[in-house]
């Protein structure tokens, strides 16, 4: 019992202290519009209104923007409401770009 | 009746728009063909009744159909890891897409003189579903292919000349609906920064 307490213990231990961070990357879509992109990174990030405006143009010239960092649980999280909102997200390692 | 001048800020956090007839009309049909088209994707024959009750899906594999494939994308690249996220996650975001075009149909039926009058977060779940169909109807359109030179020059009796008409009206709505709850973002901001 001591042991199975320990061993998930263990687990969890490793899944926070992986210091890789996790990326969420928004596709360009000729479909959303640039002001509904702009909307959805200040609603769902909390973005001003002029950060969210140059993460949206980044996505519409490059084809891509990373729109958020973290664990892998949070960009998980993040991509899943981007779905929501029907943007074209995708998350990755940050050390795989 | 005249047709509608699209959403107006009306006061603190309140979105009105009055919507002829015919306009109701459409966006209603639009609302059920959204809501049926994610149904046909519920799960068939769960194994697991537990699974299904904590939202795991039997799908692991994205939708065939184009359209559903754009409203329900990979999370991940790699197809391994996209699977697993699908099976866990693909359920609920089916639903909250579904709650936001039911919304949508509620304002609409429950308006007997095409005035709908949407707070913030209703206001939200409008923006999400008339996304969702124009990215339903951007698929049918073919817009990754197509210029919208290409598409404004449609044969009059070509079937898709009224669906890009539709596509395009309700982009405009989306941006009327859009300004106005950024008008009021822009504000917000302003008077934390007055504060700070």
């Amino acid at each position: 019992m001591v042991k199975t307490a320990d061993k998930i213990e263990e687990e969890i231990r490793a899944i926070f202290s992986g210091d890789t961070p996790w990326v969420t990357i928004v596709w360009d879509d000729p479909v959303n519009l640039q002001t509904y992109v702009v909307y959805v990174f200040m609603e769902l990030f909390g973005y001003s209104k002029a950060r969210a405006t140059e993460l949206m143009l980044q996505v519409h010239n490059d084809g891509k923007a990373i729109v958020s960092t973290g664990s892998r649980e949070e960009m998980e999280h993040d991509v899943a409401r981007l779905h929501e909102y029907g943007l074209w997200a995708t998350l990755q390692r940050g050390d795989q770009l | 009746m005249t047709s509608t001048e699209g959403f107006k800020r009306h006061g603190d956090h309140s979105y009105i728009a009055q919507f002829a007839d015919s306009e109701k009309e459409v966006l209603l049909n639009l609302c059920e063909q959204i809501i049926e088209l994610l149904a046909e994707r519920t799960d068939h024959g769960h194994d697991d009744p537990l699974a299904a009750m904590v939202g795991i899906t039997s799908h692991d594999s994205p939708p065939e159909d184009e359209v559903l494939h754009r409203l329900l994308p990979n999370a991940y690249a790699d197809s391994v890891d996209a699977s697993e996220f699908r099976r866990y996650t693909e359920s609920t975001l089916r639903q909250k897409k579904q709650a936001h075009a039911i919304s949508m149909r509620i304002h609409l039926k429950s308006s007997d003189d095409g005035t709908v009058d949407l707070d913030h977060e209703n206001a939200n779940a409008w923006l999400g579903a008339i996304n969702d169909i124009r990215l339903a109807l951007g698929v049918r359109l073919k817009v990754e292919n197509s210029s919208h030179e290409e598409l404004e020059l449609l044969a009059p009796d070509d079937p898709l000349r009224g669906v890009y008409a539709v596509y395009t009206w309700l982009g405009w709505l989306q941006e009327t609906l859009l300004s106005a709850l950024i008008d009021d973002a822009d504000e917000d901001e302003e008077a934390q920064l007055g504060n700070s």
